[in-house]
């Protein structure tokens, strides 16, 4: 059955990120903040709960490669600091090299009842960047370079993944062949994954994990859905856990997203059945 | 009393044998008039400290008095003493990790705060009262770790799960943080029974549990291989857990403790 490979530290997975930083994610979500934040924000939490999810007394296991890549004015490492221009990276270098480390107050319980502030570390890997156009092509390219790579160190491994966060149409040519590039590369365990995010600007609800283009608005919407790969058997029961109505033909994407069904994306795209 | 317990281990493959979370503590065999006490149990993976954890409970249980294994109420009530001391245990942890110059990493720190999760197995065998009589045994639990009394080549008790398709489903745990003792009173399982000489016991964790009943229920007769085990008629543990894994035996810490009586 596919997508059913051990995820292990012989045999890791690898998870591409790949985040808009064109000019227009300086606008606002919906809701108010902006989607540089929001993408900024959901990708540095993300990092910290696999981190913390892989972490044991001798550090962080390294079930998970990452790499995230910006693309705007530029297309490359979004990593800084220490990892600046590094691909894909082991988890356990990511938990150990943070951009930098941030003390934030946290509200806790005071076990009377009450919520008392407590300074807490929160490591920031990625900065909000908005500037340029949108050079999906070369950032999907860019992509498949990266699990073309990885297949062919680990060809038995869980397929890669690559998650895709969008504000809005590519800039430099239509990217259906390069998405298709990437979702052409496969282990033995199956082909690599390509899931679509688009964040909006726009009040419009949400299109979460739809299983056709019946609700979808509009033609960009249509492509970047097409684009998008079957959510794996896994990933659709945890989906469905969550309360998402999901079929066999339920796709990893997201059209509209707020700043819930951007962690949402992130959360059931990143999903692994069991690490061993 | 008319006994002889061994025990085997082998690690994860793919894992370290430091990392290995199960833990067996075995006591009081050599006592002609104490009852011997036995204890399993298997951290779990997820949690930090798990075989820290998993060493506490067993160590814990394999003093326990027999009352302790009575009731859902006094098993959890004894776990509940082994998890008092766990914020002691914590402590001198963290503050041996600064002196090793490794002090506690950010990702750690949610980890620790929520604490450890194991099973635990605690089998007590009484000696008889009498040359030739029943001796009565004891266990109790909490998870999927498991012990088998076979008898004249049947299995007579498969205990707590008597089932493989049980397996799997997330087991109930004991947490070394937890709040509500009462619940877990109600998750706990509880046996009493007799053993006769020349019935053998085999205290499992859940892959190698799994593998027994599975064997079992097709009438393979899984206590031959493991009877077998650490004489000249079988391969040493892991070579033989290696080959029942690529024969489909779950991937896991895999601990055996076989209690023989004569």
């Amino acid at each position: 059955m596919a997508y059913s490979a051990e995820i292990s530290r012989v045999s890791p997975t690898a998870f591409v990120f790949l985040i808009d930083q064109s000019t227009s994610m300086y606008d606002a979500v919906g809701d108010g903040k902006r989607k540089q934040d929001v993408v900024a924000d959901a990708l540095n939490r993300l990092l910290y709960e696999l981190a913390v999810k892989c972490a044991k007394e001798e550090g962080v296991r390294d079930y998970f490669h990452v790499a995230v890549v910006g693309y705007g004015a530029t297309v490359g490492s979004a990593f800084s600091g220490e990892l600046a221009g590094r691909g894909l990276t082991p988890l356990s270098e990511i938990a150990d090299k943070p951009a930098r480390v941030e003390a934030r107050a946290k509200k806790v319980p005071d076990g009377a009842g009450g919520l008392v502030e407590e300074s807490v570390q929160f490591p920031v890997w990625l900065d909000p960047v908005a500037h340029g156009g949108t050079p999906m092509c070369r950032a999907l390219a860019h992509a498949e370079s990266l699990v073309a790579g990885w297949v062919e160190k680990y060809p038995g491994s869980f397929p890669p993944i690559v998650l895709n966060l969008t504000d809005g149409e590519s800039t430099d040519g239509d990217p259906a062949p390069a998405a298709a590039k990437i979702r052409a590369q496969a282990t033995a365990d199956g082909a690599a994954l390509l899931f679509n995010l688009h964040v909006s600007s726009s009040d419009a609800a949400p299109v979460v994990f739809p299983d056709d283009d019946a609700g979808l608005p509009n033609a960009y919407a249509r492509a970047l859905f097409e684009m998008s790969s079957l959510l794996p058997d896994h990933m659709r029961g945890y989906a469905a856990s969550q309360g998402f109505r999901v079929t066999e033909a339920t796709r990893g994407f997201v059209f509209n997203a707020d700043i819930a069904s951007v962690v949402q994306f992130l959360d059931i795209g990143t999903r692994a059945a069991e690490l061993r | 009393m008319p006994l002889h317990v061994s025990v085997f281990a082998d690690h994860k493959a793919g894992a370290s044998p430091h990392e290995c979370e199960d833990v067996a503590v075995v006591s009081a065999v050599d006592e002609a008039e104490a009852p011997v006490r036995l204890a399993l149990a298997d951290g779990a993976s997820e949690s930090m400290l798990a075989s820290m954890w998993a060493r506490r409970l067993a160590e814990h249980f394999a003093q326990a008095c027999g009352s302790s294994l009575a009731s859902g109420v006094a098993f959890a009530t004894a776990a509940a003493r082994a998890a008092s001391g766990w914020p002691r245990l914590l402590a001198d942890y963290q503050a041996d990790r600064v002196r090793d110059g490794r002090p506690i990493a950010w990702y750690e720190r949610d980890g620790l705060a929520k604490g450890a999760f194991a099973t635990v197995l605690a089998v007590q065998l009484h000696g008889p009262a009498e040359p030739g009589e029943p001796g009565v045994w004891l266990a109790a639990a909490l998870g999927d770790t498991c012990v088998f009394q076979v008898r004249d080549e049947r299995l007579v008790t498969a205990f707590p799960l008597a089932d493989a398709a049980e397996f799997g489903t997330s087991p109930s745990l004991a947490h070394s943080n937890e709040s509500n003792w009462e619940l877990v009173a109600r998750r706990c399982r509880v046996h009493q029974g007799h053993w006769r000489p020349h019935d053998d016991f085999y205290l499992c964790t859940d892959a190698l549990a799994a593998w027994f009943l599975r064997e079992a229920a097709a009438d393979r007769r899984p206590w031959e291989a493991l009877r077998d085990l650490g004489t000249d008629a079988l391969a040493e543990f892991p070579e033989w857990v290696a080959e029942r894994r690529a024969d489909g035996m779950r991937n896991d810490d895999t601990t055996l403790v076989r209690v023989t009586t004569w």
